[in-house]
């Protein structure tokens, strides 16, 4: 499939040099399947093969661009989409800026991300997994939902500078297993992330439920009193702010455009604590990384804080571009942050209640529908879900009704970071939005922020 | 290629399934544009085919999409696979609720196809629209327009053949500066109903113009703004944050499949329940809100839904009781069955997929609120003593039950004793969903009220981009805490 796909990029180059055009193409393809559950019955089971072809053109300063659902047979529609493309760009507004157009100076192909035990996972293998992770622990009143995500991605490009070519194969698969209580409306969760077929275990999964299940069928509930906590966020509420840091904290076309809470003059300056320490690292597979870029770039691992110290924007090409910066290899479809560890050894769920506490800790596992409320100050708001649970300094726990946290990430992961884990986890952070995209972060399993605040407070779950 | 469906429909059928639909997309385009700070950032148009096909068998549901239309029984094949395999793990077997076998076109109401207007054109508009909202003070400014146009033909084992040709307008304008503290500020505006169709024609350059003045205005004055006071007060939203209010506490707690689970791996519950219908006191006798899918020219207005049942217009809160829902023939079934008695008379016609490769669920049509008697704007300021007046929507987050809720907005107006006085920034308010409804005390009347279009609900795994409308009225709320 390789030869061919790259064969038709080649076809196409020389189709649009033939007719003068200056054109990229970018080739997207997926495989995906989707096994989603609710109420304890698999409620839908999707499978969707798609072919995507993204045609840019260029004509001095003016670009356009040119998105067709298609398959790899449809040579002539392809070809029309070019010439399309090839007409609209002459009605284009010319930029203020001179775009670069990739000119890939070697080919570059990168399979190794491909796992043929993945893609090959039958609807039987996928239920088996799904059964394995809850069995036992589904009742009338508890409610099984989730999804088995899994499928290909292939990515290829190819641009009329050039005749060289990239080309990236991944698999990728995202798991959620949520249980929900039917009446009294709470719900724990849990879920992995899968790069190879081997990646999959439910045995984590089932010890992560079965152990809030008993938390959340024994312990008394509470709707805590709004004010000042000392928070552990689990990996995954860790891994949605460390998301969202990913898009108003390090982007230099967004502080650009004035929506980013940090700027130049931070550059060098510590900014957060010392313990955080973010990297962009294309070398971690459970990142379904690029390494290149879309300009071909070659990616390397690349430091954004080190212990709280700013070390610089990334810069994608036509931000670069248009900011007369300079490109850093971050033209791609999604990054590989990975926030370091630290070293508190706190691997499960288990180990954190078991810990002894001087005082009360709100454990919050999620932050569900996580928005910004002022990008100048990274201020964000979220409420906790799937699981949070106070655990007393006298050792017992409590389950609190779901709250809300406003706060400016400045703060959460700046001094009043207490501790991380040692252990990290790739947080699957998919969404399924338009084209395939796998992508996760990398994650300390823990981290604790004394005093921050709870703005509100629900009465019931 | 209907023939090669409707052959298929019956292969699949004669195999065992209880149901099959097919949803063929012959195409589907879009044209996006958006200039920011005076350089086209987008000239896009996508163009797209396929066809999507559900499958019901032993009371599980299986689908299956391919671009490829070379060999569609393969995807019939595969969505019969899915369908097999999902059968092995059923608590409730899926059933659908009556429906007539329908045969029937649907336009949209479009006089000029903005597919047919030069690119050159669209450009020129969004330039001169640039350099209207060049100003001082402004930073940032964009202009954008989106075009959609899409033929569906549906065909499925109960004898329905339905076509519609949809045609979609979206646009607006977007400045934010800073203050002096460095703190940003923005303002949008965006196209909404105008008049009785959506092509080309509703891109009023005249109309985008005076906004174009107004936004600028408003940020500036933002800018200069005192920060918004943390207390309590009555709250009056004006259509720019009103119709998210209704979209979040209103129309997604209010989605059947929200309310029987069929989301918690994801987008959540609501805190709803089946003996909620009927009963609870959502909002205050002020309240009544509609799913009304037969509104002119709007976005929520499709004719004819993806199970193929027409659309409708139907009561979701009746002077503040809750009394329905947005429903499918699927979800209405099971509600009934599980509520063991009849909460739902069929299907209300919201069940909607955003493309063809994917499978259509709950959405919200136009979720409206009614007109009330409660006057003018200038009527409602008048009559409140400490208040606040909030418009525009800037940042928005909800609990997983939509049992609660934190909006920040764009602008906002002190109000004391009958006037407003000043501006303040970086406003925010935050309340629990049925305490807030409940402390609805003014409906505005006909005059405030406008339909406002949505062009971004999420929902759904696989992820879903639907596109609906709200109409709304000012409304006020008294007892909000502002300002966190």
């Amino acid at each position: 499939m390789k030869d061919r796909i790259l064969q038709t990029l080649a076809n196409l180059r020389k189709y649009a040099l033939e007719k003068g055009y200056v054109i990229s193409l970018l080739y997207h393809e997926e495989d995906s399947a989707l096994m989603r559950f609710a109420n304890s019955a698999i409620s839908l089971n999707t499978s969707e093969h798609l072919v995507r072809l993204s045609i840019t053109a260029y004509s001095g300063r003016k670009q356009a661009s040119y998105d067709l659902i298609t398959d790899l047979a449809k040579l002539d529609e392809m070809k029309k989409g070019i010439d399309t493309v090839a007409e609209m760009v002459e009605h284009a507004m010319p930029l203020t800026y001179d775009p670069t157009i990739p000119a890939y100076a070697e080919t570059f192909v990168d399979e190794s991300n491909f796992d043929a035990g993945l893609t090959g996972m039958s609807n039987e293998e996928k239920l088996a997994f799904y059964n394995k992770s809850v069995e036992g622990l589904e009742t009338e009143d508890l409610k099984l939902s989730g999804i088995f995500n899994c499928g290909v991605n292939t990515i290829a490009a190819i641009a009329t500078p050039s005749e060289h070519t990239l080309y990236f194969t991944t698999t990728d698969a995202q798991i959620t297993t949520v249980l929900a209580h039917a009446t009294e409306k709470w719900e724990i969760s849990s879920g992995g992330s899968a790069q190879r077929k081997t990646d999959l275990d439910p045995a984590p999964i089932h010890q992560d439920l079965s152990f809030l299940l008993e938390r959340f069928q024994t312990e008394p509930r509470q709707q805590l009193p709004t004010g000042t906590y000392d928070i552990v966020f689990g990996a995954t509420a860790i891994g949605q702010m460390v998301g969202f840091m990913n898009w108003i904290g390090i982007s230099g076309g967004m502080w650009k455009r004035g929506f980013s809470f940090m700027s130049e003059e931070k550059v060098g300056q510590k900014v957060f604590s010392d313990k955080f320490t973010l990297v962009d690292d294309p070398t971690r597979r459970e990142t379904f990384p690029f390494q290149r870029d879309l300009m071909g770039m070659v990616r390397k691992p690349f430091p954004l804080f080190t212990q709280g110290v700013f070390e610089g924007f990334t810069w994608t090409q036509d931000d670069a571009d248009e900011f007369d910066a300079k490109p850093t290899g971050h033209t791609v479809l999604h990054r590989s942050l990975v926030l370091d560890g630290g070293n508190r050894d706190v691997a499960s769920l288990q180990d954190l209640v078991g810990m002894p506490r001087e005082n009360d800790l709100l454990y919050i596992p999620y932050l569900h529908y996580m928005n910004i409320v002022n990008p100048s100050k990274g201020v964000i708001t979220a409420s906790s879900r799937f699981g949070a649970l106070l655990l007393k300094q006298n050792g017992s726990v409590v389950v609190p009704f779901n709250v809300r946290i406003t706060q400016s990430l400045l703060d959460i992961f700046g001094d009043k970071v207490a501790w991380m884990s040692k252990q990290t986890v790739p947080h699957n952070s998919s969404a399924s939005y338009g084209a395939r995209n796998p992508t996760a972060v990398i994650v300390p399993a823990f981290m604790r922020v004394n005093g921050l605040e709870i703005s509100h407070s629900n009465p019931s779950f | 290629m209907r023939d090669q469906i409707k052959q298929q429909i019956e292969r699949i059928k004669g195999m065992g399934a209880t149901y099959v639909d097919c949803r063929w997309y012959p195409f589907e385009e879009t044209n996006s544009l958006l200039m920011w700070n005076g350089n086209l950032k987008d000239a896009s148009a996508s163009r797209e085919s396929g066809l999507g096909i559900r499958v019901l068998y032993k009371g599980a549901w299986g689908f299956a999409a391919s671009s490829d239309m070379s060999d569609i029984a393969a995807v019939f094949d595969k969505a019969f696979d899915n369908a097999r395999s999902a059968a092995e793990r059923v608590t409730f077997p899926v059933r659908l609720a009556e429906k007539d076998a329908i045969q029937a076109v649907f336009t949209s109401p479009c006089k000029v196809n903005p597919f047919e207007v030069p690119l050159a054109d669209k450009v020129a508009f969004l330039k001169a629209m640039d350099e209207k909202l060049n100003q001082k003070g402004v930073e940032q400014r964009t202009a954008d327009l989106t075009f959609m146009r899409k033929q569906i033909v549906f065909l499925d084992s109960e004898g329905s053949e339905i076509e519609k040709l949809i045609t979609e307008v979206f646009g607006g304008l977007r400045v934010s500066g800073r203050d002096e503290q460095g703190m940003s500020h923005e303002r949008k505006f965006r196209l909404n109903q105008r008049g009785n169709s959506r092509g080309w024609e509703s891109i009023d350059a005249g109309f985008f113009s005076q906004n174009a003045e107004r936004i600028v205005k408003e940020m500036n004055e933002t800018r200069a703004a005192e920060p918004c006071p943390k207390e309590d007060r009555s709250v009056i939203l004006l259509p720019g944050i009103m119709y998210l209010q209704t979209h979040e506490t209103i129309g997604h707690a209010l989605e059947l499949d929200r309310i029987l689970g069929y989301e918690l791996a994801f987008a959540g519950g609501s805190f709803v329940t089946l003996k909620d219908f009927g009963t609870l006191r959502y909002g205050s006798e002020k309240l009544t809100a509609r799913a009304d899918a037969t509104l002119t020219n709007s976005p929520g207005s499709f004719g004819y839904d993806d199970d193929g049942v027409p659309a409708q217009d139907n009561l979701l809160i009746d002077k503040g009781i809750l009394v329905g829902a947005i429903t499918g023939r699927q979800m209405v079934e099971e509600a009934n069955a599980k509520a063991r008695k009849q909460i739902f008379d069929g299907s209300s016609g919201a069940n909607r997929a955003t493309t063809f490769y994917r499978v259509p669920i709950e959405r919200m049509t136009n979720i409206n609120i009614d007109p009330g008697t409660d006057g003018t704007l200038e009527d409602i300021v008048r009559n409140t003593e400490r208040g606040i007046v909030m418009d525009g929507d800037k940042s928005w987050s909800i609990g997983s039950n939509r049992e609660q809720f934190h909006f920040a907005t764009e602008v906002a107006w002190l109000v004391e004793d009958g006037r407003m006085t000043k501006m303040v920034k970086n406003p925010t308010y935050k309340g629990d969903t049925v305490k807030f409804w409940n402390s609805l005390s003014a409906v505005g009347d006909r005059s405030t009220w406008e339909v406002r279009y949505v062009d971004n609900c999420g929902k759904g795994q696989p992820n879903q981009i639907m596109q609906l409308g709200h109409g709304i009225p000012v409304c006020r709320f008294d007892n909000v805490r502002i300002g966190e």
